[in-house]
C-alpha cells in the first residue's frame, strides 16, 4: 500500500501535479483496495471473539468458515505484546499466546487489536494459570545503552543502505514512467560532478555517501533496538525487547536453548564489539531465526560475555569462587585445538583463486584486447597489492579456526570460524544430534576433512572446517558417546 | 581433551549400493547434464556446417574441449565414481550413509533420533527397480539419504530403521 502511494505522490510532484489517466487508474485501485482491505479488516474484528475458561484460552474468528482454536492454559509459555506505530497512536497492542510444541513452527494463538490495559490483564490472567515456572534469579540480563550506538556504523549498512535506497527510489521512479536523468536537478548536478575535479569530487562524494549511511545505521540500530532489555521472564523463558517504533519482543524457551553464537564482524571486532546470538528451536524458518535469535546488538565485548553468562548458566547455579561464569569461561579466549597448516594453504589457496586470479586475468585479457598497457600495469599492481591481503585474511581465517571441549561431559562444543566475521559457536553436547564428515579429493590430499554437527535449533548445522581428517572422528565420538561406536576402527 | 592413542578413524559402511545404480545414474547423467551439453554441441556443429563453414577449424575443437569431452567425461565418471562413494550401514543404534561423488559426505544419525523414514520411487528409479530412503531427524542437516537401494532392500531397511528408532528410547527432539 505504501509503495504505490509514495510513487503517487512522486509523479504528482514530479509533473507538478498533473496527474494522467494511469496515475488516475492507479489511485482509483488504491481507494478500492484499501476500502476492501479496511471492510475485511472490520468484519474479522467484529466477528472475533476470546475467552480463557478454566483450562483452555479460545478463540473463535471468520465470517464464513467459524473457526475455534483452543489452547491448554498449561501449555502456553509465553505472551508476547508487540505494537506497530500505527497501533500505539491508539494504544492498541496484538498479544501472543506461545506454547511449547514438537514441531519446528511456532504454535500459538494471535489477538490483534486489543487495548493495552485489556492486554495487560489477559496476559496476566494467561500467565497466572500456565505452566511458567517461578521468576529466576537474576533476572534482567542486559538492557541498553545509548553508548553502544558508536558500534552502529561499523555494518556492511553503511554503504550497502545507501546503495539499496538509491536502487529502491530509482525503482519506484522508474516503475512510474519517471526518468531520473531527465529531472533538471539531477542532471546539472550530474554534469557539474563530471566537470568538477574528480581527485577531490570523488573521494568527497564517498565521505558524503559514508556520512548519510553512518546517519541511516544510527537510525537502524535506533528503531531495532531502542529500550532494548534482555530478561529471564521466568525459569523457563528468556525474553528480548527492543524497539523504538514497532517494539518486539521475542521469548526463547529454555527447554529448546541449545547454546549460544559470540559474533564478532571484521569492524566491529577492530572496534572490540561483538553480538550474541542464542541457538534455540522454534524461532520459525531461517530467516526468522536470523531475525529474532539474536539476544544483544552490537555492543562492548564484555557486555557480550557478560550476556553470555546469564544466558549459558543453570538456573541458579552460581559458579564456585575463583572459577569464571560460563559465559567468560567458553569464550573468553578459550583453549582450542588448532586445525592442521593444510587449511592456511587452503584458505589462501580459496583466497587467490576465487578473488585475486579472476580479476587479475580480466584485467590482462581486456588490455590485450583493447591493447590498453595500462591495464596491464594495473593487472600486475593489482596481483602485487591483493596477494598480500589475501594472505593476511587467510592467516587471520586460518588463527580463528578451532574446536574444542572445554567443560565436563555434560557441557558444550566449542567451534570457531570465520575471518569477515568470526563466530564462537558453543552448542549443548546432547543436543548434537547427528554427525556429518564431508571432503574433497584436494580435502583428502591435504589430510583434512570439514565435519558438520546437526542441532535442532538455530542454523541446523554447525561446521568444524578443515579439522585434521585423523581426528575428526576421535573428536566427535569424544563430544558425543554413543554415535558413532559402532562405526569405528580402532 | 584426553585422546585415546591411537585416534580412532571412521571406516567405511559395509554395504555397497545396488549395482543397478549404475546404469540409474548414467541415464540420469544423460538426460540432464551430457544429453543436452551433446546436442548443443551437435545443432552447433550443423548451424555452422550450413551457414558458417569456415568457422568449423576453430569452432570444432572449442566444442570438443568445451561441451564434448565434459560431456563424456561427466556420465564416464560420475556413475563410477558415485558407485564406489555410496554405502550405507545400519548399526544397533545408529545409521550410518556415505554419498557423494567429488563431494564425498558420510553422516551417522543415531536412531533414538529418528523422527520419520521415507521410501521415494522416482520415475526412473521404479524403470530400474531402485529406491531412495530418507531418515528425518528434528535438523534438516541431520537427515540421511540412502540412494539407489534395490525395492526389497530399501523396504527391509525402512522396516528395520521404523522398529529400531522405537525401541532404542530418545526423544526425537
Amino acid at each position: 500500500m505504501a509503495a504505490p502511494l509514495a510513487s503517487l505522490a512522486l509523479t504528482a510532484l514530479a509533473t507538478g501535479g498533473h496527474l494522467g489517466d494511469r496515475a488516475w487508474i492507479t489511485l482509483a485501485v488504491i481507494a478500492a483496495t484499501f476500502a476492501c482491505v479496511t471492510a475485511a479488516g472490520l468484519i474479522g474484528w467484529s466477528r472475533t471473539r476470546y475467552r480463557v475458561t478454566a483450562d483452555s484460552f479460545e478463540l473463535r474468528s471468520g465470517l464464513f468458515v467459524r473457526r475455534l482454536r483452543a489452547i491448554p492454559l498449561h501449555r502456553v509459555r509465553n505472551v508476547d505484546l508487540t505494537a506497530h506505530p500505527v497501533q500505539r497512536l491508539f494504544d492498541l497492542v496484538v498479544l501472543r499466546a506461545g506454547t511449547t510444541g514438537a514441531t519446528g513452527g511456532r504454535d500459538g494463538l494471535t489477538l490483534e487489536a486489543l487495548t493495552r490495559p485489556a492486554a495487560e490483564r489477559l496476559r496476566a490472567e494467561l500467565l497466572a494459570r500456565a505452566g511458567g515456572g517461578d521468576a529466576a534469579d537474576e533476572p534482567v540480563l542486559s538492557t541498553g545503552d545509548p553508548r553502544w550506538l558508536r558500534y552502529a556504523p561499523l555494518t556492511f549498512w553503511v554503504f550497502g543502505g545507501v546503495f539499496a535506497a538509491v536502487g529502491a527510489v530509482w525503482r519506484v521512479l522508474d516503475d512510474l514512467g519517471v526518468q531520473p536523468w531527465r529531472i533538471g536537478v539531477v542532471r546539472r548536478a550530474f554534469e557539474q560532478f563530471g566537470h568538477s575535479a574528480l581527485w577531490l569530487t570523488v573521494p568527497l562524494a564517498l565521505l558524503a555517501v559514508a556520512a548519510v549511511g553512518s546517519v541511516g545505521a544510527l537510525a537502524v540500530y535506533a528503531e531495532n533496538w531502542w529500550r532494548y532489555r534482555l530478561e529471564w521472564a521466568d525459569a523457563g523463558t528468556l525474553r528480548v525487547r527492543r524497539g523504538l517504533l514497532t517494539t518486539r519482543s521475542v521469548s526463547i524457551e529454555r527447554a529448546r536453548l541449545r547454546g549460544a553464537v559470540l559474533r564478532e564482524p571484521m569492524l566491529l571486532r577492530a572496534a572490540g564489539g561483538a553480538t550474541v546470538r542464542a541457538v534455540a528451536g522454534g524461532l520459525g524458518d531461517s530467516e526468522e531465526n536470523r531475525a529474532r535469535s539474536t539476544v544483544l546488538p552490537p555492543a562492548p565485548r564484555a557486555e557480550a560475555l557478560r550476556v553470555l553468562n546469564g544466558v549459558l548458566a543453570l538456573p541458579g547455579a552460581l559458579p564456585p569462587p575463583g572459577v569464571a561464569p560460563v559465559g567468560e569461561a567458553l569464550f573468553d579466549r578459550p583453549e582450542l585445538v588448532r586445525h592442521p597448516r593444510a587449511a592456511l594453504r587452503r584458505r589462501f589457496a580459496r583466497g587467490m583463486a576465487w578473488t585475486v586470479a579472476p580479476v587479475t586475468a580480466a584485467l590482462v585479457v581486456l588490455g590485450a584486447l583493447l591493447s590498453l598497457p595500462v591495464l596491464l600495469y594495473c593487472a600486475g599492481g593489482f596481483l602485487l597489492l591483493a596477494t598480500p591481503v589475501a594472505y593476511a585474511l587467510a592467516r587471520d581465517a586460518y588463527r580463528t579456526l578451532g574446536h574444542g571441549l572445554p567443560d565436563g561431559p555434560d557441557g558444550h562444543l566449542l567451534i570457531r570460524s570465520g575471518t569477515f566475521s568470526r563466530d564462537t559457536v558453543a552448542l549443548a553436547r546432547t543436543a548434537v544430534l547427528a554427525w556429518t564428515f564431508t571432503d574433497t579429493p584436494m580435502a583428502r590430499r591435504a589430510g583434512v576433512t570439514t565435519a558438520t554437527a546437526a542441532v535442532a535449533a538455530g542454523e541446523g548445522g554447525y561446521r568444524i572446517p578443515d579439522m585434521a581428517a585423523g581426528e575428526a572422528a576421535a573428536f566427535a565420538h569424544a563430544a558425543t558417546p554413543g554415535i558413532l561406536d559402532e562405526f569405528l576402527a580402532w | 581433551m584426553s585422546m585415546p592413542t591411537p585416534a580412532p578413524r571412521l571406516r567405511d559402511p559395509l554395504h555397497g549400493v545396488d549395482p543397478r545404480a549404475r546404469r540409474w545414474w548414467t541415464t540420469q547423467a544423460l538426460l540432464v547434464v551430457s544429453g543436452p551439453m551433446l546436442l548443443t554441441a551437435a545443432a552447433l556443429l550443423v548451424l555452422s556446417l550450413l551457414f558458417f563453414p569456415s568457422a568449423l577449424p576453430w569452432l570444432g575443437p572449442l566444442l570438443l574441449v568445451t561441451l564434448v569431452l565434459p560431456a563424456l567425461g561427466y556420465v564416464w565418471a560420475m556413475p563410477r565414481w558415485r558407485y564406489r562413494t555410496h554405502a550405507w550401514e545400519l548399526g544397533v543404534r545408529a545409521v550410518y550413509a556415505a554419498s557423494g561423488w567429488f563431494w564425498r559426505k558420510r553422516r551417522i544419525a543415531p536412531l533414538s533420533r529418528v523422527q520419520t523414514v521415507d521410501t521415494v520411487r522416482g520415475p526412473l528409479q521404479q524403470v530400474f527397480g531402485l529406491a531412495t530412503v530418507t531418515v528425518t531427524t528434528a535438523s534438516t542437516a541431520g537427515d540421511v539419504r540412502i540412494a539407489g537401494l534395490s525395492d526389497a532392500d530399501a523396504r527391509e531397511l525402512a522396516r528395520r530403521i521404523g522398529d529400531a528408532a522405537q525401541l532404542v528410547p530418545g526423544d526425537a527432539a
